[in-house]
């Protein structure tokens, strides 16, 4: 706008954090993200009042970017998710949780907000250190030579998305197909420039979720009109397929001639040299003895004519996401203009078959060495297999980053309830110089400390929906039913531990979650022969539960540290 | 739409500047809180900057407007205190409306006579006069004089070598202010890095210059990852992904291009007749043998990475891919003018169609590879052989973009700030004949209590290896006699010819006493009310150069600065040490004083020096604030060494900027006050 207009004085709010309508509005986000958590998460259902998309969804990435949030410090906690799940696919709604959690419970306490700031990155320094250590009683190395821990890790991950509507079979189904896919992108080759494949997702809704398949390889939807008669394909001395690739338009327009002015006399017809020039490549590519012919754009219909007549399989407009994944299998190399045409370009394929799912026709290209692969991908319904899809690609990124960190924390709030008594343990004794550098009372580090391991455990409270308790002993924590008569013996109502990993055994010692017990050294549940025996773990990442966790304390103490908000109303 | 113009009343100003200041008060000090600013574009920024906070207000009232001008003036020159100047310009205020509604005693009996309003104007008059000549005349000197004891350096004991520890205090004395109170530190810590990384075996005063340029092309952010994830990388990180990318080891030659390799058919804005089929298919032939013969010509050239301003065409990356030659596209013009100043070569131009003749304007680039940062991947790339400075890059990481940026700006600024700390500077000598000074008699010959000052520099004599400046951060003294200089020169004349006596002082001046005289006119100029011709004469003294060079002024020649310096790296303690000293020697000052009004005016602004650490104060216990003077006033008092185990340290030239500023602007009121008052409400409708 070039017109100067008068600009409207700012909105200010001094103490944010103290206001009424900020709290409320925390509080209500709070229990939206805590209302969703876990596998018995409720579903929400987002829509806005004037008919667009509409979306089933539990998990942090739908849900936070379909809301749309005004006040300016829910929309810094909301940035701050989405930047965390953005890099890591995973923990989203564990990291909202935890950061609500401080909030709320910093309020609740009279102290500075430098001084909790403080403390709980103290506090946070210990967890991360506790994490890394050798000792830690929550993680577990990942054995890639056995399949059990990445299938566990993706079946949790699966199931615990319940907007997909999956039964067990299904989701088990489903994991076996991503761990599948996922081992499919680990190149065979090792050299120094490894790079891990690629999986495309291909939609069929109306289906079974059975009916999913993964395959090696790429798959190319075409109209059905092509795929009728398609004869033999040429192959060369060595049986594979050759290929060539064009990145260019063939569509016999004249486009790429630049940003000028072009001055034709009547009677001369350029696009007649141009097809004359298109018609040579083919002849060309036929002697070449070429079987597969793929442009990025547009084929000329009498080019595509030509080819058919000579029996090479002309596949147009495959669009740019997929000349990066033809590339790598088959090692072509996109020509960008006709006279660049040389054998030396080509790539090979193993096989080229055709499929038809679901009333859509596709051409399998199948290579060598399948780094990337098509996961065909069914649901009964669009709002489910969005649901799915989203899943998988968790799943699959998940397992790139345990390639990266070769650890799994244990899952289903364990990790949680670990840490949480374990900061309860090492701070029941506080070396003085410890409160000196963080200049605190022990009663403000005790109240903080307090703070801080109740926001961890209220996590793992939130995965009961149902309005359960939860006990804890000296090796893990144990769920009970709600509404237990006080007198009867609870451990007849416990049958089943927070990790899967601890039979009940006689001679613990059970108590409440949240009476003040004496902090004890928490011990480990993982022995090897439980990790073997127990069928479905419940599995958590470890690189993206970390960084959730540090960077929902950092969000903590940067919203805590705000003194005063100025909105340009303009 | 109407204008209506009101009478302006002292009341309200003091109203606005303490509004003002209860805005930014809650940020002052290492424990200050944060500001959370949302632009029109929905964005959401994290400050602590007093300057960007109060500017994100969008005042509707002119005269807090004018205010706020004022304050971004003084930050772009200076680059911090913002809030400082805010709390001192508000408190200011306050004193002067409550003299002014205290007894006029002291001023002006004979006028008693006289319209009451009149008077009330002639008595801000005066005050607005005597604050303009307050700075020069008793602030100054004082200052270098009574406060030049208490300086410590940054410069170890030889004089020339940086003492790394107190370098460190005074980055992160910088940074209490800026950023948030858990990443003071680590914040400290990198920028402590950065710093000595770049300036390693190059010329600190032509580096940090450069720094400050491009500071936005050294510099990344990605979000996503929690600060502590934040490094340091050598050499440059382009924002870019390779184009095309060709894996190898060992050095490569880096070309730049700026034009397209691939000529097309036609040009923008030509036009080109084709006369047949046959022409244009040999149009086209020729078109892409040539761009063939170029990129054959770059290999043979052994060229490895081309560094492209604009996207080049597929056919040049299918040649280059078989060549093995790396493209990076579509870098931005400030990129590309970094990359030619840092290794000295200008892009190549393939228009010119030179392929007979050997390439000579390649650089040597030690690596060349894609960099994954978070989810996204850059150019990650260092030179061999670099000239003006050694290319060092900073990876901000955090939780969200705003409070990366708000890093982004603090380590900026910490920049600016050190450049400034690396020069000296000269305070204007008073002159003897001033166009103001009839009413001040007193103050020449006050100036004339000092001749010992007159023939000498104030040395910064405390050794600075000393413990405390271990335990203690460091602020530099620089900017706050800059601030005092040029905020000075909006009324004062300085143009003044020194009489022919001086010269004979200039023989008495040692040998290394060569000056430089910069043009900082453009600074304040726009803030000149009364339209006076300023003259700033601010002269930074280098050990190394002889170069006088002297500012266009159109009434005098060389000034020569004899008296009244601070010298580079000059540092005190901070936490508002200053302003208690300052205080207490104004107080003294005051109290020797023959004119009732000078004495009184002076003991105003000492009390108002006081807001300052009262504010810093206000976080600690009740009895901080009283306990800290306490100390240093018994300290001054009985001559001892002052704070031996003071935590903070804080520059001395930085709060004098502040002071002189914040006393400029309230004297700009009162002239204000003094114009516009004579005016009544008038209605004029459009």
């Amino acid at each position: 706008m070039s017109r100067v207009d008068l600009k409207k004085p700012s909105l200010c709010t001094s103490e944010p954090l103290a206001k009424e309508t900020l709290c409320h509005a925390l509080s209500v986000f709070a229990k939206m993200v805590r209302s969703c958590y876990g596998p018995t998460g409720r579903l929400k259902q987002l829509h806005n009042g004037v008919g667009g998309y509409v979306r089933t969804t539990s998990q942090a990435s739908a849900l936070l970017g379909g809301l749309s949030v005004t006040h300016p410090v829910l929309k810094l906690l909301t940035a701050s998710v989405q930047n965390h799940l953005a890099r890591f696919s995973d923990c989203g709604l564990f990291m909202a949780i935890f950061c609500c959690s401080l909030l709320e419970k910093c309020q609740g306490l009279n102290i500075t907000p430098c001084t909790f700031i403080k403390i709980s990155q103290h506090l946070l320094s210990l967890c991360i250190d506790y994490l890394a250590s050798e000792t830690c009683g929550c993680r577990m190395q990942v054995d890639f030579s056995s399949s059990k821990i990445p299938l566990d890790l993706v079946r949790s991950i699966i199931t615990s998305k319940p907007a997909c509507r999956l039964s067990r079979m299904e989701a088990n189904h489903i994991s076996i197909l991503v761990l599948e896919a996922f081992l499919f992108t680990i190149p065979h080759n090792i050299n120094t420039q490894m790079t891990l494949g690629k999986c495309l997702y291909i939609p069929v809704k109306n289906k079974q979720v059975l009916d999913s398949a993964v395959y090696p390889g790429l798959l190319i939807e075409v109209p059905e009109v092509d795929l009728r008669n398609t004869p033999p394909i040429k192959r060369d001395t060595s049986g594979m397929i050759k290929m060539v690739l064009f990145s260019m338009s063939l569509s016999g327009d004249l486009s790429d001639n630049g940003e000028g002015v072009i001055v034709i006399p009547h009677g001369v017809y350029l696009e007649a040299v141009v097809l004359a020039q298109l018609l040579n490549v083919g002849k060309q590519i036929v002697k070449d003895g070429v079987g597969v012919f793929v442009c990025q754009k547009v084929i000329h219909p009498a080019l595509q004519q030509y080819l058919k007549e000579n029996h090479i399989v002309a596949i147009e407009r495959v669009g740019l996401p997929l000349m990066e994944p033809l590339k790598e299998i088959t090692g072509a190399q996109p020509i960008p203009s006709l006279q660049f045409l040389s054998p030396a370009c080509c790539g090979h394929l193993k096989d080229l078959q055709t499929l038809s799912i679901a009333s859509k026709w596709f051409f399998h290209l199948i290579p060598n060495d399948p780094v990337v692969c098509s996961v065909m991908l069914c649901n009964r319904n669009e709002t489910a297999w969005d649901e799915l899809k989203l899943a998988c690609q968790t799943a699959e990124h998940v397992l790139q980053l345990t390639l990266r960190d070769p650890w799994v924390l244990l899952g289903g709030g364990y990790t949680e309830m670990h840490l949480s008594s374990y900061i309860r343990h090492m701070t029941s004794t506080v070396e003085g110089s410890i409160l000196e550098d963080l200049s605190c009372s022990w009663a403000e580090f005790r109240m903080v400390a307090d703070a801080f391991c109740s926001s961890l455990e209220s996590v793992a409270c939130s995965l009961d929906h149902d309005g359960g308790n939860i006990c804890t002993d000296v090796k893990c924590f144990w769920s009970v039913p709600p509404d237990v008569p006080s007198r009867s013996d609870w451990s007849d109502l416990i049958w089943k531990c927070g990790c899967g990993l601890c039979n009940k055994e006689q001679g613990l010692h059970w108590r409440m979650l949240q009476c003040c017990a004496s902090p004890f050294p928490p011990q480990s549940c993982v022995h090897e022969s439980s990790v073997t025996s127990t069928n479905n773990l419940i599995l958590d990442c470890f690189a993206a539960k970390k960084n959730g966790l540090q960077v929902a304390v950092e969000t903590a103490s940067l919203l805590l540290d705000l003194s005063y908000i100025i909105e340009d109303q303009n | 739409m109407a204008t209506s113009v009101t009478g302006l009343e002292l009341r309200r100003l003091a109203e606005e500047a303490s509004s003002l200041a209860s805005v930014v008060r809650g940020s002052l000090g290492p424990q200050g809180g944060q500001v959370l600013l949302t632009r029109p574009t929905g964005e959401i920024l994290l400050s602590r900057d007093g300057e960007r906070v109060l500017r994100a207000l969008n005042l509707d009232s002119p005269t807090a407007r004018m205010m706020i001008t004022c304050l971004s003036t003084h930050c772009n020159l200076v680059g911090d205190g913002a809030k400082t100047f805010i709390v001192l310009l508000s408190a200011l205020l306050q004193e002067i409306e409550k003299l002014d509604k205290g007894s006029n005693a002291y001023f002006f009996k004979t006028h008693r006579e006289r319209n009451k309003y009149k008077e009330k104007g002639y008595m801000m008059k005066q005050v607005s006069q005597f604050l303009s000549v307050f700075q020069v005349e008793i602030l100054d000197p004082l200052v270098t004089q009574k406060l030049g004891k208490h300086f410590q350096t940054v410069f170890s004991a030889s004089g020339t070598e940086l003492n790394r520890t107190t370098v460190k205090l005074v980055l992160e004395a910088y940074f209490c202010g800026k950023v948030g109170y858990n990443r003071q530190k680590y914040m400290c810590q990198l920028a402590y890095n950065f710093f000595f990384k770049t300036t390693a075996e190059k010329d600190r005063n032509e580096v940090l210059p450069l720094v400050d340029k491009y500071f936005p092309e050294l510099h990344t952010t990605v979000t996503g990852l929690p600060v502590s994830h934040s490094q340091i990388l050598d050499g440059l990180v382009l924002l870019r992904d390779f184009a095309v990318y060709c894996p190898s080891d060992g050095d490569k030659k880096v070309l730049i291009i700026t034009e397209p390799i691939h000529s097309s058919l036609s040009q923008l804005g030509t036009e080109v007749a084709i006369s047949g089929e046959s022409q244009y298919e040999a149009s086209e032939l020729w078109i892409t043998k040539r761009t063939k013969a170029l990129m054959k010509h770059l290999q043979d050239n052994n060229i490895g990475v081309l560094l492209s301003g604009i996207k080049q065409h597929e056919i040049v990356h299918y040649c280059a891919k078989n060549s093995g030659i790396c493209i990076v596209e579509c870098l931005s013009r400030e990129e590309i003018s970094l990359i030619c100043k840092i290794t000295n070569i200008s892009p190549f131009q393939p228009s010119l169609d030179n392929i007979c003749t050997e390439i000579t304007e390649t650089a040597i680039a030690t690596f060349c590879q894609p960099l994954q940062i978070g989810t996204k991947r850059f150019v990650h790339i260092n030179f061999a052989r670099t000239c003006a400075l050694q290319p060092c890059c900073v990876v901000f990481c955090g939780p969200v973009h705003g409070l990366n940026e708000q890093h982004a700006c603090a380590f900026h600024g910490a920049f600016k700030m050190l450049q400034h700390l690396f020069t000296t500077i000269h305070l204007a000598e008073c002159c003897n004949s001033k166009p103001q000074s009839q009413n001040f008699p007193n103050a020449v010959d006050n100036l004339q209590q000092y001749p010992a000052v007159q023939q000498r520099f104030v040395e910064m004599q405390i050794d600075c290896d000393s413990d405390e400046a271990d335990t203690g951060e460091l602020k530099h003294c620089e900017f706050k006699m800059k601030v005092l200089s040029e905020s000075e020169d909006d009324l004062l004349a300085l143009s003044q010819k020194y009489p022919k006596e001086d010269t004979a002082s200039e023989n008495a001046i040692s040998e290394d006493d060569q000056f430089v005289c910069p043009g900082l006119k453009d600074k304040n100029s726009s803030s000149n009310v009364h339209g006076q011709q300023f003259n700033e004469e601010i002269c930074i003294r280098s050990s190394h150069t002889v170069s006088i060079k002297c500012e266009e002024n159109n009434k005098t020649d060389i000034h020569r600065h004899t008296n009244f310096c601070i010298k580079a790296g000059s540092v005190m303690p901070v936490g508002g040490i200053f302003e208690i000293l300052l205080n207490y020697y104004l107080s003294c000052y005051a109290k020797q004083c023959q004119l009732p009004d000078i004495s009184v005016l002076c003991t105003l602004v000492a009390d108002v020096l006081l807001t300052v650490p009262k504010a810093l104060c206000r976080t600690q216990k009740r009895s901080a604030f009283p306990q800290l003077y306490l100390e240093v006033t018994s300290a001054l008092r009985n001559d001892q060494q002052l704070l031996p185990k003071q935590k903070y340290l804080e520059s001395v030239s930085y709060s004098l900027r502040i002071y002189s500023s914040s006393a400029t602007e309230a004297k700009k009121r009162k002239g204000l006050h003094t114009v516009s008052s004579a005016k009544h409400i008038l209605q004029t409708s459009l």
